[in-house]
């Protein structure tokens, strides 16, 4: 198969998918409601520490307490959409009934089939989770309100920033995914790798707000792909110079793809289909 | 018996182990701020684990225990598998419980009181039977509080016959309000967690008393009533959602 005509069915999988996942409003507009309670709690803890804890400290901070107000919103938007996304429930449960061999039965690419499938389903709790919660932020009181982007230049730099982290968390999610085939009991380890992953994106706290003598391992590692880099543009603790960061999100984007479509190739080939 | 089918899967252990992690990762945030910004106050790290220690540790009994009313609006309700419930002769409460039991929710309470127990090191507590006594009550009280929970949440879903993420609010999110140093916290945040949802009542306050940070001694020892009341309270709800139930069979 070309890569071309591959490419065509796989966008065409992404739209379906999207179109599909956008119906399912109401389940995530409850769980805004959610985003939205965490992120006020999450503020109240930041804004108690950026208060009252020792001035040197809080100066010493790579950012400021506006900014990490606006990170938290930004993040209880975009978090679903990529850290806390499990795997695609409908493909594990393919993978545990045995319907994996009607996948492969179609005259497509299974790992760009899966992929655009992945990618369609995560604009939906983007949409109907990240936007109402981005509203509530912008309307609440001073102190808890999300601020403007730093720069318009920083705003365009979070959006592109923000779509290569979605191509890479749907890669590493693939990885995972292609692990999966053949293991019937990997629900447990695959939640801890998530969760693993989630903290190192920054969901837990600020990944600028980590210990210093980490900051370089934190800024490399895959996971600050996910969110922390996008957001960086967008409370500018990053600016144009930074850019380059984009890069590092597309090169771990590479290598997972390239490792995803390695494990499955060799998965398949000795997948053992059971039943008749 | 559900215990034992549990054990059958050979995964059982990498399931404790990844809630173990859960647990444990759950604080990192707040425990990464302290060593960004120092204490706040008086406030170090071993009084947060300590008050959080406290909500998760009975936040976890209550999910062990009762892990069947947490899915009792997916699992029993929707599916039907409630009508049957109904006509069989033995009290439905019991059923609903037992329905599901997963050992590895075990390790969410385990941790906690492993966490407890650093905390008390970590401020040099001095360990009386009443440091004991209102640590027990607490708990006792916050795992009667988080059962009324699940059953509140149960209640509801005779009307909503989904479960609605919005009810985590009531269960899984309410702990994250502990991470939150009390006497900086808003009024408004702290009356509502007090009064209206009690978790303060059994985390924050029996805390406060076993360790002497200077609250009043008698408010460590009203989780205990507080949970009762509240577990009562649910169980009206449960009861007035039976009355009104419909099945969703055909």
């Amino acid at each position: 198969m070309t890569a071309g005509k591959n490419f065509r069915v796989g966008a065409a999988v992404f739209r379906i998918k999207t179109a599909e996942a956008l119906q399912y409003n109401v389940a995530w507009l409850a769980n805004s409601l959610v985003g939205t309670f965490w992120g006020l709690i999450e503020i109240t803890v930041y804004t108690v520490f950026f208060t009252y804890a020792n001035a040197s400290y809080v100066q010493s901070a790579a950012l400021t307490l506006a900014q990490t107000v606006s990170y938290v919103w930004l993040a209880q938007a975009f978090f679903v959409s990529n850290a806390m996304m499990g795997m695609d429930g409908e493909i594990v449960g393919k993978i545990n009934s045995g319907d994996i061999g009607f996948e492969l039965c179609r005259p497509m690419d299974l790992y760009t089939y899966w992929y655009a499938k992945i990618f369609g389903g995560r604009f939906a709790p983007l949409v109907w989770r990240g936007l109402p919660v981005l509203l509530v932020g912008m309307v609440l009181p001073a102190s808890y309100r999300i601020s403007g982007p730093a720069s318009i230049g920083g705003l365009l730099l979070m959006i592109i920033s923000m779509l290569a982290a979605m191509l890479l968390s749907v890669a590493f999610n693939m990885l995972l995914l292609s692990v999966r085939i053949g293991i019937a009991w990997g629900d447990g380890p695959v939640n801890m790798i998530l969760l693993f992953a989630g903290v190192l994106s920054g969901g837990y706290l600020p990944l600028q707000l980590w210990p210093d003598f980490m900051q370089k391992f934190l800024l490399f590692q895959p996971f600050a792909g996910y969110m922390d880099i996008p957001l960086r543009f967008y409370v500018g603790s990053a600016n144009m110079r930074d850019a380059w960061q984009i890069l590092v999100q597309m090169g771990w984007t590479a290598i997972f793809i390239l490792l995803g479509r390695a494990v499955m190739k060799s998965r398949l080939k000795s997948v053992v289909i059971q039943g008749g | 018996m559900n215990f034992n089918s549990a054990l059958q899967y050979k995964g059982w252990w990498i399931m404790l182990l990844s809630v173990t992690f859960a647990v444990v990762t759950d604080p990192l945030g707040t425990v990464l701020l302290f060593s960004r910004f120092g204490s706040v106050g008086e406030w170090s790290v071993a009084r947060i684990i300590m008050v959080y220690a406290m909500a998760v540790t009975s936040f976890g009994l209550a999910e062990s225990f009762l892990r069947g009313f947490d899915y009792f609006p997916g699992h029993s309700i929707r599916t039907g598998n409630f009508d049957r419930m109904l006509l069989r002769p033995a009290p439905l409460f019991t059923q609903i419980a037992a329905s599901y039991f997963h050992i590895h929710r075990l390790a969410r309470p385990a941790s906690g009181i492993c966490a407890i127990c650093w905390s008390f090191y970590a401020q040099g507590t001095i360990i009386t039977p009443t440091v004991v006594a209102v640590v027990v009550c607490g708990l006792a009280g916050g795992f009667i509080l988080y059962s009324g929970a699940f059953i509140f949440t149960s209640g509801v879903s005779f009307f909503t016959i989904k479960a609605l993420d919005w009810i985590y609010l009531f269960t899984n999110a309410s702990y994250q309000v502990t991470r939150c140093p009390v006497p900086y916290m808003p009024n408004a945040l702290k009356n509502v967690f007090t009064f209206f949802m009690p978790m303060l009542l059994v985390s924050y306050y029996p805390a406060s008393v076993a360790c002497g940070w200077g609250e009043d001694t008698w408010k460590g020892w009203v989780a205990l009533p507080a949970g009762i009341l509240f577990l009562f309270a649910s169980w009206l709800i449960w009861q007035t959602g039976l009355r009104h139930y419909k099945s969703t069979g055909s």
